[in-house]
């Protein structure tokens, strides 16, 4: 599902992001990217969706080598990709369904579609209720459940997390993290970037370690670093 | 709602949201249109002066008393005929030269009486062109051809209408391309700041997987919409000014030698057409512009 091999990122001004990793996640994997400031874990994301492109290395991604991915073909890749932000990036002159309708609106769904996502996304994220409200009306845990819908809205393979509980409270953090876990029974690979240990620790998920660019540890349990 | 319909929405939105730059804008568009249309108004009028001109005068070649046989004649009218840019020739015998004259005389005319079995006037060939550039070498051609001995044809007119359609185009040309790099760069402007509101908005579009084509879209409608707006206002404007100034204006073909008119009847559509043109494309060009670094892969 997501491959990398021997991958290199140096970036113009010679930093080196990522230095020489390899690694697989399998479909329906569930896993915690981890490391330092700097460690190369944006550069990791950056890579999977190609808003940046390896120095050398290849990266398979549902079995697709990103370097033969045309620049027409890069919005395709994303779409099966759904992202989540630390700071949830929505838009707040729109409602929770607008938000979700907006994501749906850009993969050019059709009306049913939009309806039929829409209520089923909503309802996967416990925000029943809550569709005519807008973002600055609702807590940090429920704003970053509206994300999560948004991500989801467009029904990805893949779902990546960056700090998503990153801006909330343990039971907050909780809350959306079963939320995660859920999205991960039925069949979706979800890649989860984390400081939060305490998340980790009461997890038995895959967790990948990267620091200075390279990976440091690859285990299946918890509890690393 | 349709994707179209909400792309042509968000359009139509992004125009609301900045209303008085969208104002300012359209200000400057339709000045540039205003000052276009002016110029394509005169060129409109100059060519059809020109063709007034062309069709009404042509070229008259005349035939020396000595080759006024059929056979003569007959090769004449060939020749003529094959000269490039040669529309139309017309033979007037030695007796259509005297009716000719008998009528320009109107009142005048008893003062030929008498004259007709001498008949002084000479036969000649009115000799029409396809279009008004290069008649100075059809008529050194004609000049070559045995049995004419003298080509004659209206240049004052000529070289004037000439003269004032060389200036026109000039213009039109010259201060067209400057307004229109103006007026393309100031929609652009325009467009960025609704492209720099919208970033939000761009940003997540290409993160969930929104194609270029789809981002750009908004944009192209709201430049679109602000050069057709500008279109309709400006065609009203120059429109209401042409009618309004076009009685005390000379009328086109009305007196002969002088630089006339056509009424608005026979030049609105052209100033349409060319408005609409010219909003569509300024309004894409300024829009495509502005959002292009928003749209690396």
């Amino acid at each position: 599902m997501i491959e990398f091999k021997q991958v290199t990122k140096k970036y113009d001004h010679g930093v080196i992001a990522l230095d020489n990793i390899s690694l697989k996640i399998e479909k329906g994997e569930f896993v915690f990217l981890v490391g330092p400031s700097g460690s190369g874990k944006s550069t990791f994301l950056k890579l999977v969706i190609k808003e940046e492109d390896p120095t050398s290395g290849n990266i398979n991604i549902n079995s697709r080598d990103l370097s033969k991915l045309k620049d027409k073909d890069v919005p395709y890749l994303r779409r099966k990709i759904g992202f989540v932000f630390q700071d949830f990036r929505l838009l707040y002159d729109k409602t929770v369904a607008e938000n979700i309708i907006f994501a749906l609106r850009v993969i050019e769904a059709s009306e049913r579609e939009i309806r039929t996502q829409l209520s089923s996304v909503i309802k996967q994220v416990g925000l029943e209720g809550k569709e005519n409200s807008y973002p600055n009306q609702l807590s940090g845990g429920e704003q970053q459940r509206v994300a999560l819908a948004r991500a989801l809205a467009t029904r990805p393979p893949i779902i990546i997390a960056d700090e998503p509980t990153g801006n909330l409270d343990a039971v907050t953090a909780k809350g959306i993290m079963d939320t995660l876990y859920e999205i991960n029974t039925k069949g979706t690979t979800v890649v989860v970037v984390t400081h939060d240990q305490n998340i980790i620790r009461a997890s038995n998920k895959r967790v990948i370690a990267l620091d200075k660019g390279k990976i440091v540890s690859d285990t299946k349990t918890g509890g690393v670093m | 709602m349709k994707t179209s319909t909400y792309l042509f929405k968000q359009g139509y939105e992004n125009l609301k949201k900045h209303g008085s730059k969208t104002f300012t804008t359209m200000l400057i568009i339709c000045a540039t249109m205003i000052v276009l249309g002016i110029f394509l108004i005169l060129v409109e009028n100059v060519n059809k002066n020109v063709k007034t001109v062309t069709e009404g005068q042509g070229l008259q070649a005349f035939v020396s008393d000595d080759y006024l046989d059929d056979e003569n004649i007959q090769q004449i009218a060939r020749k003529l005929k094959d000269v490039e840019n040669v529309k139309e020739v017309i033979y007037l015998d030695k007796d259509d030269a005297f009716e000719d004259a008998k009528s320009t005389l109107k009142e005048y005319a008893y003062l030929l009486d008498g004259l007709e079995k001498s008949n002084p006037f000479p036969a000649s060939f009115i000799v029409k062109f396809d279009k008004l550039e290069g008649t100075e070498d059809v008529k050194e051609t004609i000049e070559t051809i045995d049995g004419i001995y003298k080509v004659g044809y209206n240049e004052t007119i000529l070289n004037a209408v000439m003269s004032v359609a060389d200036i026109a185009k000039v213009a039109f040309f010259g201060i067209g391309t400057v307004m229109i790099v103006i007026s393309i760069f100031i929609i652009s402007n325009t467009i960025k700041l609704a492209v720099y509101s919208n970033k939000r908005e761009i940003f997540i579009m290409r993160y969930i997987g929104a194609t270029n084509k789809f981002i750009r879209r908004p944009f192209i409608v709201e430049g679109t919409l602000m050069g057709l707006g500008s279109a309709a206002i400006s065609w009203v404007l120059v429109s209401l000014g042409y009618i309004a100034i076009y009685a005390r204006l000379p009328k086109i073909g009305s007196t002969l030698g002088v630089f006339g008119f056509a009424p608005y009847s026979e030049l609105w559509f052209v100033v349409l057409i060319a408005f609409i043109l010219l909003g569509v494309i300024l309004g894409m060009l300024g829009s495509s512009l502005a959002i292009k670094k928003y749209l690396k892969a």
